[in-house]
This record gives structure tokens, sequence and C-alpha cells, in this order.
């Protein structure tokens, strides 16, 4: 078993407060996101839900920041 | 110990997204911009012109795909690096077909270039971490689990946050159902991809979400009545 930081194990056990997304839409809205992001302008007031989801689900965290990473840079 | 209410936490995929621009029940390509306009034009003309479009488009899914593996690739230095660029080019194949088959579902709501670098980045990812995955034992239903073992504890937060852990502990075995309790301790402790567990239990990514979601949600409203102050938890 891993060791994990109390704190962090209990983030990860009970995930994010507010209300959230799931998966699919987190991918469906995923483009939109990083692009209002880069713009400079407030995704989570567009999209409510998706920052608490990419709080609460790893793979869909990773995958915003490759996204994120990569559109900055392309 | 103070009485506090939690956020409430809504079905989730039921929070009211504000529609793009694009989100007709028929899209114009008229509000779309230029570029992303001449690749959709592109990919449905016929003959050697989609071809020509196809193939520029796979050239930038395996670039997208290629970024994903050097991002890991500190990560999978144990994965010889001509299986990691054929792991990076068969995920632009896949992300080029998912892109053709749902090229009608571009909305304009993001370049098209974005909409597509996410399909190649996903199944990077994916395949990724399932190849991470491929040689460790899933764990499923531990015949004994304990949160303390798992847990690093700062000295100073020790006897709030032994309380808190021992809550947890006692809720995840009485209030969480048995596939709850599996799915929670995989991804949560263990640190089990989402995508290597719903392989393993012959689920979707989506399904095994809403599972996690809803244990957690559990544990929150048994905290909720047991009095924890939760609001100043980080989620990862």
């Amino acid at each position: 078993m891993e060791r994990h930081d109390a704190e962090q194990l209990l983030g990860r056990l009970l995930g994010p407060a507010g209300p959230e997304v799931g998966c699919e839409t987190c991918f469906d809205q995923l483009d939109r996101y990083v692009e209002l992001e880069l713009a400079g302008a407030d995704p989570d007031a567009v999209i409510p839900g998706l920052r608490a989801h990419l709080d609460g689900c790893p793979a869909c965290r990773e995958e915003h920041e490759s996204l994120r990473a990569f559109v900055a840079g392309a | 110990m103070s009485t506090v209410t939690l956020p409430a936490i809504a079905p989730v995929d039921s929070l009211p997204i504000t529609p793009a621009p694009g989100d007709a029940p028929t899209l114009s390509t008229a509000s779309l911009d230029e570029e992303s306009r001449e690749w959709l034009r592109a990919l449905r003309a016929d003959g050697s012109e989609r071809d020509a479009a196809v193939a520029r488009l796979h050239a930038l899914l395996v670039r997208a795909a290629r970024f994903e593996v050097g991002r890991r690739r500190q990560a999978l230095r144990h994965i010889r690096g001509d299986e990691l660029d054929d792991i990076a080019l068969e995920a632009a194949d896949d992300a080029l077909m998912s892109v053709l088959r749902r090229l009608d579902d571009f909305r304009g709501a993001s370049r098209f270039t974005t909409w597509v670098y996410k399909f190649a980045l996903l199944e990077a990812a994916v395949k990724l971490r399932k190849r991470a995955w491929q040689e460790r034992e899933v764990p499923l239903e531990p015949e004994t689990w304990n949160l303390f073992a798992s847990a690093a504890l700062e000295p100073g937060r020790e006897a709030e946050q032994n309380e808190l852990l021992r809550e947890v502990q006692q809720a995840i075995g009485d209030v969480l159902t048995p596939h709850q309790r599996r799915v929670l301790l995989a991804l949560a402790v263990d640190g089990v991809p989402i995508d290597v567990l719903a392989d393993h239990l012959e689920t979707t990514r989506g399904a095994l979400y809403k599972t996690l979601h809803d244990a957690r949600r559990k544990l929150r409203r048994h905290l909720d009545e047991c009095g924890y102050a939760l609001d100043d938890l980080e989620a990862h």
C-alpha cells in the first residue's frame, strides 16, 4: 500500500465538497474550458462543476493539464 | 465539536452549463472560426482532398500523442522508447477514428484543433496508464485494510486527523456497499488508475466515477451527521 499524507488521503477519500460534473461531461467540455482558461476568461462561471471534477478525478485532471500545456505551446 | 452543513453534491452531470455559440440543434458552420470551418469542409470533401485532410489531421494527432508520451516518459523509463512510440502511434490512430466518427459532434465551442487534440491526449494517457499497470496486480477487496497504515501523519495535526480517519474508516465499513468500498479503496487508497480498474471490473470510467462519487457523498453525509467540519480539505 502506498503511503499518503493524511490530509491528502482524506481528500481523495471524500472528494470535492461542491457539485461536480462526471467524466463524460468533463471530456465533452474540456476543450472549451481550456480555451477559456488560456484566454483569461472565467471558465468556472461558464462550465460549473468541471473544476470540482478535476479536483476529484486524477485521470481527468491529468488530461486537463496535458491539453492545457499542449495548446498553450502549440 | 461544532455541527457544520456540507455543501450539497449535485447528481453527476446535472449542472447547468452555459451553451456554446454553436450549440444549436443544427450547427451553422458560419459561427466557426475560419480554420475550423476549413477543417470541416476538407474532411467532408471527397477523394484526394479528404485523404489529404485526414493525413494532416493524423499528423496533428501523432504530435499530440507523442507530447503525452513525453510528459510521462520519466515515470515510464522501464518501457523501451520504441514501444512508447508505438503506443503514441496507436493512440493517434484510435483518436483519428474517434474524431472522424464524431465529426458531427463538433459544435465549435473551441477551435477544431483543440477539440481533436483532446482525443489524442486521452487515448495516449489511457494506453500509458494501462501499460504502466500491465505487470502490477490490481488490489481488490483486501482481507484487511487500514487507512492508518497508508497515512503519514504530521505531528501537529495527528490527533485531529486520527479522529477523522478513524471515523472515515468506520464509515467505509458501515455505510458503503461492498462495490462502493472496493472502488473507493482501489482508486483513493491504492491509487489504481480509473481506466485500469474499469477494464478489470469490465465497466466504464464514467460508471466507476459515479460509484466513487456516490461513495464519497455517503461518507460526507455520514461525517456531517457526526458533526465533522470538512470544508478545508483539499480534494486531491
